[in-house]
């Protein structure tokens, strides 16, 4: 009988394949396109912000200050005189280092709880839960407040506050997916082979359920952004004088009167990042699991 | 076959594009039902058995599937020619149909006895309880055990057995001309299993209805049937009174089958795999499409398709295959 | 006589789940009932019966898969209920299973070649070239082609899939296989293919089998000796063809009556069995199966009937065979 059934497949490889199938998907959803290329912009102008500008973010020219759009100054000098394009472009960088990296701790940190929790199933399962409900019912917000008025303002706290607010909806969105694979035969076969645990979470189980965590990271990624503003606004962020949009708008806030592009140059560009985020991960998400629709961080 | 035909289905062809194309899932399809009559379709899955029976309802989703081209005749109408709403009074009404799962097809949140008698009432112009009363007596004629006390039950009340009778009495309610089974004893137990196959028996007799049977199964196929169509990759490949067929299996696909069962009531050292796998619709092979697995191939097979014909010395025994049946070779 | 490979002895395993709302009630539900059977080296050996009897749940226990609550499991001599985390890993390279669903046993986001190389990994069975090579051997031996090592396994068929599952349990040469439903989910005559497989590596390789199946005329193919199991117990056991031929146990003639046989001379025989099968979480007193029994006797109802071994492997559990 030797290869019986075996008729030769489909010529390419799966996973060029599954590439292809993804692409087409978002390709659907024409949006998340707008926000994968709004974002490639972001980013490449925070990495080149020293050949983007050549004034330093934090160089006071005080007979400058207040200064509106010119040849010299771009969107113009806020009260120390200081360069907005620049603040703002150095500021991208800041914003966007702090909001990946409290994302990328939370998305960790949250997937292996979540997936203990929903691979050993029973009491740890309850008390994890719990806990994570607990953390849950704040508003990431006030969350976020209270860690950093108790440890003061520093870069790191503010990491540690913005990871503390995202670990509960990665623990819930990696728990639910590893309570329903981990009953699949697949896993049941590992088992029987005598896998050990951590080998069947890390390589069988993970792949799984990655791309549905990868979506809630890419909506986070736009609270997280928004947390650290509204946290740098209230002057619980970052120290001044280091660029952050959140500082920026603040500091712009006293002159709002007088010279409102002060602080609606950084808002627009909060606003261009949390847009462009939520488009990839609406688009994300419906080529991952159709049925999430709704589903938002924040 | 003095009488005419209850259903004659002619020439049926029912298409589904994929990936833009149009492929025919079921091509040229020609069987006729006799009045209590029950015929057996029988083949693999996907060999277009329950396609032919959702083309006669109608029920082909419309945004893939279209019935390109044939004639299903049914009491002196063609059916494809219908409306919808004229289709929707004679589904249920004329033709019902049950299916596989009995544990999807009922509604979880209504009564049986409510989902018995709504068919009674879109159907019939009688009151509710008038409905209730003629639904209470079709689920004692299914032999649901002390029905009055269940009419107000859940479908989760029920076990899956029970429920595959609640599904062939609302399908009965009506009295239809035709009943379609689709695989209807699948997903229950042996001893169940045998239990709705008599039932089944019973009511076709008592309701002097025809019945499509489809199954995958040649040992219930044997059990109910009156007369067998088997079908690969969307063709009859032969069919036969049931005696007839499973005494002389004459196409070598119909023959493989049957060597491919393991049997229970005798010892049969050998069991013969028919190699490869059906070709998916999109990539059907020129000429006979059982060909490539085929061990008594020649080269016609491979270059024309052959013509379902009867078999020498029989009026009843058809057979589509150049080698065993046809005039070639 | 050839030896035992495997004895399992009154094993148990009560399941009990919490029903009902706002007042849930605690239900056991009986999924094995001391049941005890025995596996001789070689030998393919089924467990039969309805959903719900109890036949999957067996073959788990055996492996562990499930903790059993409470009886005996010897495989080689060894105690399996005893075993330690190491003891049960090295274990697990001898006992192996295959799954009914070739839909859901294999990973949908793994390459079959690291499918089937990583369990010889970490066994350290072979590394390298060595390792490349077995994976080559194995989807020689199930008869698959060598590039499907490079696919992922929604490129293949129902069919393809069984292969590669079976290929995955004989990566770390098993001697015992648990083969829970393997052909159920199968069209004939690929249900055909796959049994041959199966026949012909126990042949090859020695294989025993554990095989769990609710199709009588698959187990009268492929077995030596069958168990018939109902409502978590097993009610009789002996070997194949005859036990199928001359069954005494009332629930297996009705099994074997209700079986479908492709010949339309058979049908009369076709027999029928009153009512339903009972849950497992309230069986009937005494016999489980007197409700439905035509033989059912007063004492039926009151007590269950005990073991009987009546030689030749044979043995019942049924008040008809009290003398």
């Amino acid at each position: 009988m030797s290869a019986a059934d075996a008729t030769a497949p489909a010529q390419d490889g799966g996973r060029a394949r599954a590439m292809r199938q993804m692409l087409r998907a978002l390709n659907a959803n024409k949006t998340s396109w707008v926000g994968i290329v709004t974002m490639a912009v972001v980013i490449l102008i925070a990495i080149l912000a020293p050949v983007l500008t050549s004034h330093d973010p934090l160089e006071q020219n005080i007979l400058d200050k207040l200064k509106g759009p010119s040849a010299e100054y771009v969107l113009g000098t806020d009260s120390y005189g200081r360069d907005i394009w620049a603040r703002l472009v150095y500021g991208a960088q800041i914003s966007l280092w702090i909001g990946t990296v409290s994302i990328a701790i939370a998305m960790i940190i949250g997937s292996i709880i979540g997936m203990i929790a929903g691979y050993f199933g029973g009491k740890l399962d309850l008390v994890i839960m719990q806990a994570m409900d607990v953390l849950l019912s704040f508003p990431s917000l006030i969350l976020g407040l209270m860690v950093v008025a108790m440890l003061g303002p520093s870069i790191g706290n503010l990491i540690f506050a913005i990871a503390l607010t995202a670990i509960p909806p990665f623990a819930r969105i990696a728990r639910a997916p590893t309570v329903s694979v981990k009953e699949r035969d697949y896993i049941e076969a590992c088992r029987a082979l005598g896998y050990s645990h951590p080998r069947i979470l890390v390589v069988h189980i993970l792949p799984n359920i990655f791309p549905e965590i990868l979506v809630m990271g890419s909506l986070w990624l736009a609270t997280a952004i928004r947390v650290e503003a509204s946290l740098s606004f209230i002057g619980l962020g970052v120290r001044p004088p280091t660029p952050t949009w959140g500082g920026m708008i603040r500091e712009g806030f006293e002159h709002i009167l007088d010279s409102a592009w002060l602080s609606i140059a950084p808002s627009i560009a909060i606003l261009i990042v949390v847009f462009a985020l939520n488009m990839i991960g609406d688009g994300l998400r419906d080529v991952v699991d159709p049925k999430l629709k709704g589903e938002r961080g924040g | 076959m003095a009488e005419a035909p209850v259903l004659s289905v002619q020439g049926l062809t029912t298409e589904f594009r994929i990936g833009g194309q149009w492929h025919a899932a079921v091509r040229d399809m020609d069987f006729q039902l006799a009045r209590n009559e029950t015929l057996a379709l029988v083949g693999e899955s996907g060999c277009g058995k329950s396609i032919t029976a959702l083309s006669i309802m109608g029920l082909i989703p419309k945004a893939a599937g279209r019935v390109a081209r044939g004639r299903i005749e049914f009491e002196g109408r063609n059916l494809p020619d219908l409306d919808d709403l004229e289709m929707r009074k004679l589904r249920g009404d004329r033709i019902a149909m049950i299916f596989q799962e009995p544990m999807t097809s009922l509604n979880p949140v209504l009564t049986i006895g409510f989902q018995v008698a709504e068919v009674l009432r879109y159907h019939r112009d009688i009151s509710a309880s008038e409905a209730r009363e003629k639904a209470l007596a079709i689920l004692e004629e299914v032999k649901i055990p002390s029905a009055r006390q269940r009419l107000d039950d859940y479908p989760h009340q029920f076990s899956g057995g029970m429920r595959q009778r609640v599904m062939i009495a609302m399908a009965l309610a009506c009295q239809p001309q035709v009943l379609l089974a689709d695989e209807p004893t699948t997903a229950l137990d042996v001893t169940i299993q045998a239990q709705v196959l008599v039932l089944l028996a019973e009511l076709k007799q008592r309701f002097g209805m025809s019945m499509i049977f489809i199954s995958h199964n040649l040992g219930v196929v044997a059990t109910i049937a009156d007369r067998v169509a088997v079908m690969y990759a969307g063709e009859i490949v032969e069919t036969a009174p049931v005696g007839e067929l499973f005494d002389r299996p004459t196409h070598p696909y119909t023959e493989a089958l049957m060597r491919s069962i393991p049997r229970v009531d005798r010892t049969s050292a050998e069991l013969f795999a028919i190699p490869g796998q059906v070709p998916p619709i999109s990539r059907m092979p020129q000429g006979c499409r059982y060909a490539p697995r085929c061990g008594l191939k020649q080269a016609i097979c491979e270059q024309q398709s052959p013509p379902l014909e009867p078999l020498q010395g029989t009026a009843t025994h058809f057979a589509r295959c150049w080698v065993r049946a046809g005039g070639a070779a | 006589m050839t030896a035992d490979i495997l004895t399992v002895e009154g094993l148990r395993k009560f399941f009990t789940v919490k029903r009902g709302f706002p007042n849930p009630k605690t239900v056991t539900v009986r999924a094995l009932d001391g049941v005890s059977f025995t596996v001789k080296q070689g030998e393919a050996f089924g467990l039969v019966g309805e959903s719900g009897c109890g036949k999957s749940t067996a073959g788990r226990a055996v492996l562990r898969l499930i903790e059993p609550d409470a009886g005996t499991i010897r495989f080689a001599g060894q105690d399996v209920h005893a075993l330690d985390q190491s003891g049960l890993q090295a274990l697990r390279r001898k006992m192996q299973i295959v799954f009914q669903d070739p839909y859901a046993s294999l990973n949908p986001k793994r390459l079959i070649g690291k499918t089937l190389a990583e369990p010889m990994q970490v066994h350290g069975l072979a590394k390298g070239k060595d390792l490349d090579q077995r994976v080559a051997g194995l989807l020689a031996e199930v008869g698959l082609p060598q590039e499907a090592a490079r696919r992922y396994p929604h490129e293949f068929s129902g069919g393809q899939r069984q292969r590669i599952g079976i290929a995955r349990a004989l990566s770390v040469e098993p001697e015992l296989v648990i083969a829970d439903e393997p052909v159920s989910a199968l069209d004939v005559s690929i249900q055909a293919q796959v049994l041959l497989l199966l026949r012909g590596l126990q042949e090859k390789r020695g294989l025993s089998y554990v095989f769990v199946s609710h199709d009588l005329g698959v187990v009268r193919w492929f077995c030596q000796a069958v168990a018939v199991m109902y409502l978590g117990r097993i009610v009789e056991r002996g070997p194949l063809p005859r036990m199928f031929d001359e069954p005494l146990h009332p629930y297996t003639q009705a099994l074997r009556g209700a079986s479908p046989v492709p010949d339309p001379k058979a049908k009369v025989q076709m027999m029928r069995i009153e009512g339903e099968v009972p849950s497992a979480a309230n069986p009937p007193s005494g016999c489980h199966f007197h409700p439905r029994c035509p033989h059912a006797m007063e004492r039926c109802k009151a007590e269950y009937p005990a073991w009987k071994e009546l030689g030749q492997g044979r043995g019942v559990a049924c008040h008809l065979f009290d003398q």
